[in-house]
């Protein structure tokens, strides 16, 4: 019973959040410019054609209706369909979607085990070289713009060494009815300066969490104990340690994974990776309402996901929370 | 602590050895024969009259194909239509091809044109849009046999081979008419084209594939593959890295870089306009001031006025220092030498001692304030431009404050009329389509002035191009629109600032890059290297 009432307090919360962000979007995307002279080649159109694009497109109506008709059509399970490409927008999102999932979940296998090594490390060795470097590095790789970022790994990593692509997703192989590239060598390849652009900043964040808690938990009475009793500095690392400070980490995991779905716009956009925060930059831009609005909807599903499964994953590392509820 | 730790570092150095630095091939085995291009330009669809837009027509043009071509000089040459003859002032036969057929295999006849003419005029929904001005003209159309087209129009449309050459011409399907949805949907393209549909992403890719049957000749490359990358480091990026053999749109500071790593650069002037329009309409215009602050009267309907602006706005700077060199300074709508411009008009130089007196002729001895609107990230230059111009008009006392605003932002405030004077673009097919959208006085019922925001009139210059219009294409016809050229440019209801250069970049497997004035990026336009 329990249970139930939070879920259903939970599903009230997505709801109502889901409601004030597709108003925002709307609003916004309404009053940033006309799409009509994005539909229709303004250098060449006549002022009818214009006009009737505007009224196709349904822009002559007030917002209030405008929006009223595109909650009526969220209802019934339809996004409406792009201006610019004359596609069903929820598709064009949903065939977009692979190719950002891939990158955001390769970013994160290289981010989370590579930050939280490097933090426990650090953390157990504090004041050490290693220790300071990491901390030294880990500030930087924060303090970096994204873009200057990806930049730099396409100067090092394409030009000056010719090492590996410099954008563009490679081949790929059909899978679960989608297009996939880290099932080809050659989608994998292209597959890693963008997703080091998006874990490098991830690796220093997890790195600084997880070190800061080791070194609260390394000075904690349990790790004294354990230490006393005997166990391997390897064994309390791993099972006594790591355990303790994974709710913050699973966290930062969580909602990082979360913004790079959303919000990997940067990358995407300058290695040309055609995943969904290039699509939304781009709608943006085209004024493509219907997609921005899918796009939108899409991300905002995918964080309330996600921030659902980081709670579910906390009761299963930390018996404190399976009591407390 | 000891390292007895559970990270080995020689392992996991090992381990991110082979993960970054594994293997050095990073380009996979190239299939000879298959020609990569990167290209700025996004498909929108593959409808081929869904928008007459240079993004969709550049890359639908491998597929499909026009009634009539337009070479790199603008001059019309034979397409699907080998010939075609006015047969009186409103009555025109075109000839088709024979023996050509679509990539299903069917052949292509005058019925086929037919159905594209039917479908553009009749079928096509808004949003779509651009093509129908182009058959709006045409009051009926039959097949008298296969390779014949019979075209009556309303009153005299001399420009109407011209018009062909925009609009693609697509098979009749055995029933009904194909919608957008339909094509979008899979439903492969068919046209006659030099190569085949394969496969479509959208933002992404599109690829195609030699057209073995095609009526001109095996085309050079068995594969095309365009890539989309819209970001122009990116292009130039993945140009450099030898990952594209084509990369379009470069930009101008890019040059030097690329040909230092090997890359090959080609270059044309655009037939295009970037100029700076006034507003001569309304008695006051938002953002013109007076030194204080105060509005005054719209000072652009003076011609003296804008004959000083433009005095004032120094092209050299724009040219050779904004689009570094890659620009021609302009003093009409096309690049000189083009059918329809005028030798007579040359760009000058700046005078601000005359334009200060002309000023001071008008009533403006101290000059005024103004807010220069532009569009930021469409054209090469165009918000460095506001930048250049306003501290040209500085000198002789105007005060412009440069705004620039993403195109549609710009588009939309435009529309409402929230700028006084503007930096613009326009393009087209030919000098006289420009002048009749751009300077023609606005009148919705003979479709002029589209493009005439500024609401300027001159009813001299309306006759003049209206005489010229009714020329059939030919010298003629070219030396009324120069007149009307000159007439109009006197009396400054633009100032044309530059044509900027389509710059393409290509690699050492491209022999040479054939530019074409109108921007477009094809396969065609390249010759294989000789291996």
């Amino acid at each position: 019973m329990g249970m139930i009432s939070v879920a259903l307090g939970r599903l009230g919360q997505a709801f109502l959040l889901l409601i004030a962000m597709s108003l925002i979007g709307f609003i916004g995307i309404h009053s940033v410019g006309n799409p009509v002279f994005n539909v229709v080649n303004i250098e060449t159109a006549t002022p009818e054609d214009i006009h009737a694009a505007t009224i196709a497109l349904g822009l002559d109506q007030p917002i209030w209706r405008q929006y009223l008709a595109f909650i009526g059509n969220v209802v019934s399970g339809n996004f409406g369909t792009s201006y610019i490409y004359h596609l069903p927008a929820f598709e064009l999102v949903m065939s977009k979607l692979p190719a950002t999932l891939e990158l955001a979940s390769i970013a994160m296998l290289i981010a989370a085990p590579l930050g939280t090594g490097l933090g426990l490390l650090a953390g157990r060795r504090s004041g050490t070289l290693f220790d300071r470097t990491l901390v030294k590095a880990s500030v930087s790789a924060l303090s970096i713009p994204s873009f200057w970022l990806a930049m730099m790994l396409i100067l090092v990593g394409a030009i000056l060494t010719g090492w590996f692509p410099s954008g563009g997703r490679g081949l790929t192989a059909s899978f679960l009815g989608q297009e996939w590239s880290f099932l080809t060598a050659n989608g994998l390849w292209h597959l890693v300066l963008p997703a080091l652009a998006l874990a490098i900043p991830n690796i220093a964040l997890i790195a600084r969490l997880s070190r800061s808690g080791t070194i609260e938990v390394e000075n904690l009475d349990y790790t004294r104990f354990c230490r006393a009793k005997g166990l391997s500095a390897r064994r309390i690392l791993f099972r006594h340690t790591l355990p303790n400070i994974s709710v913050p980490i699973v966290t930062i995991i969580g909602l990082q994974f979360g913004g790079m779905l959303a919000f990997a716009v940067v990358v995407e956009t300058i290695f040309s990776w055609p995943g969904v925060g290039k699509l939304l930059i781009d709608s943006i831009q085209l004024l493509d309402r219907p997609v921005v609005m899918a796009t939108l909807t899409v991300i905002a599903v995918a964080f309330v996901a996600l921030n659902a499964l980081v709670d579910l994953f906390y009761a299963v590392l930390d018996p404190r929370v399976r009591l407390s509820s | 602590m000891k390292l007895g730790s559970p990270f080995r570092p020689r392992l996991l150095s090992a381990l991110l050895f082979s993960i970054f630095l594994g293997s050095a091939s990073a380009t996979p085995a190239q299939e000879r024969g298959e020609l990569r291009i990167a290209t700025s330009y996004k498909l929108m669809t593959l409808d081929p009259q869904y928008a007459n837009l240079n993004e969709n027509t550049s890359l639908l043009s491998h597929i499909y194909e026009r009634l009539v071509y337009q070479d790199e000089n603008l001059e019309l040459k034979p397409g699907l239509a080998t010939s075609w003859r006015p047969l009186s002032d409103t009555q025109w036969a075109f000839k088709l091809r024979d023996k050509v057929r679509f990539h299903d295999g069917s052949a292509f006849d005058a019925d086929d044109v037919v159905y594209t003419i039917e479908r553009i005029r009749d079928f096509l929904k808004p949003p779509s849009g651009g093509f129908r001005s182009y058959v709006s003209g045409i009051k009926s159309v039959s097949a008298p046999d296969p390779l014949t087209v019979l075209i009556e129009t309303d009153g005299a449309v001399p420009n109407l081979p011209l018009f062909f050459s925009s609009l693609f011409v697509m098979n009749r399907p055995s029933e009904g008419v194909e919608t957008t949805e339909d094509l979008n949907a899979g439903h492969p393209p068919n046209g006659t084209g030099p190569y085949r549909f394969e496969s479509w992403s959208s933002g992404e890719s599109l690829r195609l594939a030699r057209n073995d049957d095609y009526w001109g000749g095996k085309p050079a490359w068995s594969k095309v593959t365009f890539r989309v990358i819209e970001n122009p480091a990116a292009r130039v990026a993945a140009l450099s890295t030898g990952e594209v053999d084509v990369a379009d749109a470069i930009p101008a500071r890019d040059v030097a870089s690329l040909k230092e790593r090997g890359a090959r650069v080609a270059s044309v002037g655009a037939a295009r306009v970037n100029f700076v329009q006034f507003d001569v309409a309304r008695d006051t215009l938002p953002g013109v001031t007076d030194k204080s602050g105060e509005p005054i009267a719209n000072p652009f309907k003076n011609p003296l006025v804008r004959r000083a602006l433009a005095l004032a706005t120094d092209r050299g700077i724009l040219v050779d220092k904004i689009l570094a060199g890659y620009g021609t300074a302009a003093a009409q709508v096309f690049p000189n030498g083009l059918p329809g411009t005028s030798a007579k008009l040359l760009p000058e130089a700046p005078n601000y001692d005359e334009a200060k007196m002309l000023l001071a002729k008008a009533g403006f001895p101290d000059g005024f304030n103004l807010v220069l609107a532009g569009p930021a990230g469409r054209y090469p230059g165009d918000a460095e431009s506001l930048q250049a111009v306003a501290q040209s008009w500085a000198r002789i006392g105007v005060n412009a404050q440069p705004a620039a605003a993403p195109f549609s932002v710009f588009n939309t405030k435009r529309a409402a009329g929230d700028y006084g004077v503007w930096y613009g673009g326009t393009s087209g097919e030919a000098v006289d389509i420009i002048l009749h959208t751009l300077l023609a006085s606005p009148d919705p019922e003979r479709g002029t002035g589209a493009l005439n925001f500024g609401k300027y009139r001159n009813e001299a210059f309306d006759a003049m191009l209206a005489r010229a219009e009714s020329i059939a294409v030919g010298p003629e016809r070219n030396a009324a629109l120069a007149q009307a050229t000159e007439l109009v440019m006197a009396d400054q209801p633009i100032i044309p600032l530059y044509h900027f250069h389509h710059i393409v970049g290509y690699g050492s497997r491209i022999g040479s890059y054939v530019l074409h004035p109108r921007g477009w990026t094809t396969a065609m336009q390249t010759l294989p290297a000789m291996e």
